[in-house]
């Protein structure tokens, strides 16, 4: 079965941009790994390319985007992010992207 | 007549089974979506405890249940009192028990020990955590829990109720406010000196030990000396595996943590405790998983959060003492104080002895000095009963004048970031505002020009009432 993925988003546009991003993704597969949390470095695309794995955009407050895009996966990055406890995770992930 | 109050997890169960409000389902059931989904209607239409027996994916040794207290019926037996007590009466319980804490007494060994997977062994995924809601950051270990934590300088050791989603095999992040007494000892004495905070998430405790998790305390204060004025009893607790720290030794499943000083992780957002998923994301902290403690065969609890889950009854209780007792210890002259489920810890009915401007303002001020979770209090004479809803929105709508009768509070910094009214940017940097709306007389109006009620009770002679009630008595009516 081929891989999906989600993952929640500030700023829809910027994931969609086309350029090298991070983000958490969420895995699909069923079973009991369901929703396990990844942390990458990714390109995403709209519409999906073939052979890339589904990824599904959710806003913040978790409304799915219903137009699917592909996930192209460049590295998987650390498990955490370095910052102080209620630190703005998503600046966190934009200063992932400047290294 | 009043028993003893279960005192653990399963008795409560027998309880509240024999009572015929806990259905037990042995048909597989989905724990993703599916489980919460029955638990959440059921909130909706204040209806049974569900315990679920066989969880797909998951070994039948593993069950869930749901909703522990979600309805006034299952809290009155977690009290030991028959289930169609009636609510006042379990405020004025809560009230006599909180007044007469019990320290717990340590013990060395317990039920949660019978089994023990540490450090490598460690696998959240082996949990059959439910994912509550479609949409949903994750899944989340904690939405009916006992968080112990404790402060780095002293003693005080604190219990929450606070929520961690599962973001791999050993990570979970959180979201106990930063306003929470988790979040003071972690940000005032562990992040400064860059020391990982240790934690347990205690589920499946006697159902009044996770009741006082829930409990506007002092700082300072100890849940667990609380639990046992509730219970009646002192409360067991066992050391935990990997931190000195002591959780109740009946509980289902521990799992032990430490929170790091200085990394995060995506948390949330998720359906919460107000109704709504409000878009609160990415402002948690994050812990690793050092041991999983729990029975042979343990039962998982949530709290499939949303309008009228459990925190509206717990908080109903919980919230409405401790704003009784702040209002009081400020020199309010407070006779009752409701906080309705419905209101979704969002609304307080306040009944004074002596209303107008001045008190109304006084209240909102004290009920917002340090942490706002209450946006909306409104404030009766004292003739009105504060349980009473037809008669709170009556005195509300009529009583309450649209300009005079509003008082505002601004501030930042202690928001209620779960509050739906919000903007998101609000919720960033917890700028809100709560509004007492005074429905009471004011004082300085001579007593023969204010308005007198049109109510048998208020504009009837005693004698008329008196052949009213008698009348009405004898065509069967109640």
């Amino acid at each position: 079965m081929a891989k999906e993925y989600e993952t929640f988003a500030r700023e829809r546009a910027k994931i969609l941009s086309g350029k090298e991003v991070v983000l958490t993704l969420r895995e699909l597969s069923p079973g009991r790994k369901k929703y396990r949390g990844v942390n990458v470095r990714c390109v995403v695309s709209r519409p999906p390319r073939p052979g890339e794995p589904a990824l599904w955009i959710r806003s913040v407050v978790g409304l799915r985007d219903p137009e699917p895009c592909s996930v192209s996966i460049v590295e998987e990055l650390p498990e955490m992010f370095q910052a102080a406890p209620y630190s703005d995770f998503f600046e966190a992930t934009e200063r992932a992207e400047r290294r | 007549m009043a028993q003893q109050a279960p005192q653990d997890f399963r008795s409560f169960l027998a309880a509240i089974r024999a009572t015929g409000d806990l259905i037990t389902i042995d048909e597989q059931v989905d724990w993703d979506q599916e489980l919460a989904g029955i638990g959440r209607l059921s909130c909706e239409r204040n209806g049974p405890a569900f315990q679920f027996n066989n969880v797909k994916d998951y070994a039948p040794q593993w069950r869930v249940a749901t909703n522990p207290i979600a309805t006034w019926r299952r809290m009155a037996v977690a009290f030991g009192l028959p289930a169609d007590t009636p609510v006042p009466k379990l405020y004025e319980t809560y009230a006599a028990r909180e007044s007469n804490p019990i320290p717990p007494v340590v013990v060395k060994d317990g039920p949660c020990k019978e089994v023990v997977i540490a450090h490598d062994k460690v696998d959240l995924f082996d949990l059959p955590v439910p994912m509550v809601h479609e949409g949903d950051g994750g899944r989340y270990v904690g939405t009916w829990d006992l968080v112990v934590s404790k402060d780095a300088r002293s003693n005080w050791v604190n219990w929450g109720m606070y929520r961690f989603m599962i973001h791999n095999e050993r990570l979970i992040t959180g979201f106990p406010r930063p306003t929470s007494h988790l979040g003071k000892m972690l940000l005032d004495g562990y992040v400064p000196n860059k020391r990982p905070m240790p934690i347990a998430i205690a589920m499946g405790c006697d159902p009044l030990s996770h009741l006082a998790a829930t409990a506007t305390f002092r700082i300072g204060g100890n849940e667990a000396d609380l639990a046992g004025g509730l219970r009646e009893r002192p409360v067991e607790l066992v050391k935990c595996e990997t931190s000195d720290l002591q959780v109740p030794a009946s509980a289902e499943v521990v799992i032990e943590a430490e929170v790091y000083p200085d990394r995060i992780n995506q948390e949330g957002p998720y359906g919460e405790y107000p109704g709504y998923r409000s878009g609160e994301i990415g402002n948690a902290l994050c812990a690793r998983v050092t041991a999983i403690t729990h029975r042979r065969d343990p039962i998982w609890t949530l709290d499939t959060t949303g309008f009228m889950d459990s925190s509206a009854t717990t908080t109903s209780i919980t919230g409405a003492i401790a704003i009784q007792r702040r209002l009081e210890a400020n020199g309010v002259p407070v006779k009752a104080v409701y906080v309705p489920p419905e209101g979704a810890v969002h609304l307080a009915i306040v009944s004074v002895r002596s209303g107008g401007t001045e008190v109304a303002r006084k209240i909102v001020d004290v009920l917002t000095v340090r942490r706002a979770l209450i946006s909306k209090i409104i404030v009766v004479d004292e003739d009105v009963d504060v349980f009473n809803l037809p008669a709170v929105l009556h005195a509300f709508a009529t009583k309450c004048h649209p300009a005079r009768g509003i008082h505002v509070t601004n501030y930042v910094g202690r928001a209620n970031t779960l509050t739906p009214a919000y903007t998101q940017e609000e919720r960033v940097t917890r700028t809100g505002a709560s509004v007492a709306f005074d429905s009471t007389w004011p004082p300085e109006w001579p007593a023969d020009a204010t308005p007198v009620r049109a109510t048998l009770d208020s504009m009837y002679s005693p004698e008329v009432q008196r052949r009213v009630l008698e009348r009405w008595r004898s065509l069967g009516l109640q």
